[in-house]
């Protein structure tokens, strides 16, 4: 377990730098996560997915299938590789504060 | 990265490790690692058959290296480390020093192998960096199965903590957690899944498939990696327009307490592979079903397939591939399969864990013949197939990924590109996720599908818009 430290954000993080707690999430924390993604300032789309992700994460307490991810925010997956370059379920899962995806994902 | 630079055979040979640590430790043990070791190893070999087994290897090994040719990790890296007979041996000289009274008497005459920090080192990285593949096991003249002592290698290892973070808490998930499966999908999840599925087979096809869930005795219960679930919905749709069309709608389902066909114990414990398959056998006894069909996963199959026999009994439910399944629609002719619909140079890569024992290796070629004209095979194939650089559990360790890419999976990349092939169908999740993460490393022009991704474009559904029909319109839309 590490501390990952940006601006006033301070929250535990795993070896790859996902939230330990999901549920202490804010948008503040989504913006200083993004950095380590490569992305550095959130626009309405990236909150649009982030939020969907966040909300479906805590009806379901996981992430939603990826084409169902797609369809609902209206984004094809290229959309979200561009929007998250690590892709949806390392880049856009950790800013939204979703644990690492475990097993064969 | 254009083939020159993915060609194998190159003088230069890449550094052997990329990264300290290899892979992330849950609790590292840090003290005496030798001490535990050899505990562990004398608790295993108290308790097992595998004291005989390393008898006959010791007397047989001849380190004649002939495995090295054979091995897709060392043609690549070219790490004497890597040669299968180097790691066997490892394992072998710590069972000959400290467990044979020869060894011993030998060690204190003439300063032979002794058990340091260093040996525990080497272990604990190339025990890893083998993808258990057992290609090398296929060729060893003298009969010893090199995949096999890796694995016990690697069951003696997380005896004292040291296993791959990654497997260690997808095994907790499924043995301890709340969902029973590696992936964390809660039964809510699933059933939302479903529905969203169903609400796709129906835009696709046109008609209306609710997926039969917790129904008891049916002919089959089914389990497919549970990442599918996630990740691969095309081959689930796949999966149910098969069983639709083949008039078996009615005879299957999935059951809700434990729906993951996965199972790391296979790479990596014996304990946990008994546990796991014991698990899915409860579900399978609770749901009263007849049959374990298994999704399109090549571990999960020989998990099922090979120890549901050994941990269930006699009176086991049999376990079928739904490879095995398609293939018997086909030929009873209850299922149709559109040969004018795919247009793309198709080839097949051969997932280990069903190729290597000769199980599955005719059945998809014969279900892929029968409607993709343009089907072409790699070089070698079947039995004799390449890993796609990811077994053994290594494709679920991301911190690997660069070892995945640049040396597990290089010479499975080289074998693509040759083909040329517009599509590479591999039934199975793990090869699925290693290939799809190759094909973007190395910039290779060709799709990774399932078999049921496939089929599912092509399959008549009674009742249902017509192949042509589906293939116009999913045209429109990606216009």
């Amino acid at each position: 377990m590490a501390t990952f430290e940006l601006g006033g954000v301070k929250i535990e993080v795993d070896e790859d730098g996902f939230m330990e707690d999901p549920g202490v999430w804010t948008e503040d924390i989504a913006k200083a996560l993004a950095t380590t993604e490569g992305v550095d300032e959130l626009s309405e789309d990236h909150w649009k997915l982030v939020h969907y992700l966040r909300d479906y994460y805590m009806k379901f307490g996981i992430a939603p299938m990826i084409r169902k991810l797609c369809k609902e925010t209206g984004f094809p997956l290229k959309k979200v590789y561009e929007l998250f370059p690590s892709g949806p379920a390392k880049g856009a899962c950790k800013v939204a504060g979703l644990a690492k995806p475990t097993g064969c994902v | 990265m254009d083939a020159k630079q993915i060609a194998i055979g190159s003088s230069t040979r890449l550094p052997a490790v990329e990264k300290t640590p290899f892979y992330h430790i849950e609790k590292p043990v840090t003290e005496n690692r030798g001490d535990h070791f050899l505990r562990a190893f004398a608790a295993v070999l108290e308790f097992t058959d595998y004291k005989a087994l390393l008898d006959s290897y010791c007397t047989s090994s001849a380190k004649c290296n002939r495995c090295a040719v054979s091995c897709p990790v060392f043609m690549v890296s070219g790490d004497p480390r890597d040669i299968p007979c180097y790691r066997t041996n490892i394992l072998l000289d710590i069972y000959k020093r400290y467990f044979t009274i020869g060894g011993a008497i030998k060690a204190r005459l003439s300063n032979g192998f002794e058990l340091t920090e260093e040996v525990i080192d080497d272990m604990l990285e190339v025990f890893y960096r083998c993808t258990a593949c057992r290609r090398c096991t296929q060729s060893c003249p003298m009969g010893v199965d090199h995949g096999l002592v890796t694995r016990l290698g690697r069951y003696i290892l997380s005896l004292i903590g040291i296993v791959p973070k990654a497997l260690q808490v997808s095994v907790r998930e499924q043995l301890e957690g709340e969902t029973h499966n590696t992936s964390k999908v809660p039964k809510d999840a699933l059933l939302d899944t479903l529905g969203f599925l169903s609400e796709e087979l129906e835009d696709m096809v046109g008609v209306k498939m609710e997926f039969p869930v917790d129904k008891s005795n049916r002919d089959y219960v089914f389990f497919c990696a549970v990442s599918d679930y996630l990740m691969e919905p095309d081959t689930l749709m796949g999966n149910a327009a098969v069983l639709y069309a083949a008039g078996d709608w009615d005879k299957w389902t999935i059951g809700t307490t434990n729906y993951d066909g996965i199972n790391y114990g296979l790479f990596y414990s014996d304990w946990h592979l008994e546990n796991i398959v014991k698990q899915l056998l409860a579900e399978v006894t609770r749901l009263r079903g007849k049959n374990i069909l298994i999704g399109e996963c090549g571990h999960a199959s020989r998990s099922a397939h090979d120890f549901v026999p050994v941990f269930g009994g006699p009176s086991a439910q049999p376990v079928v591939s739904f490879i095995e399944y398609t293939l018997r629609c086909l030929k009873e002719g209850r299922i149709k399969l559109d040969p004018n619909i795919i247009t793309e140079r198709v080839t097949y890569h051969d997932p280990c864990n069903i190729a290597r024992s000769g199980w599955i290796v005719d059945q998809p070629r014969e279900i892929l013949k029968s409607f993709v004209p343009d089907y072409v095979e790699m070089t070698p194939k079947g039995q004799d197939n390449y890993c796609c650089g990811g077994g053994g559990g290594l494709v679920s360790i991301d911190e690997i990924h660069d070892y995945r890419m640049r040396i597990g999976g290089k010479v499975k990349a080289e074998q693509l590109e040759k083909t040329k092939a517009d599509i590479v169908v591999a039934p199975c999740a793990n090869c699925k996720k290693q290939l799809k993460e190759l094909v973007e490393y190395y910039k290779l022009p060709c799709r990774v599908m399932g078999l049921h991704d496939l089929i599912l474009r092509a399959i008549e559904i009674p009742g249902g818009k017509s192949p042509a029909e589906r293939k116009e319109e999913a045209a429109l839309l990606e216009m």
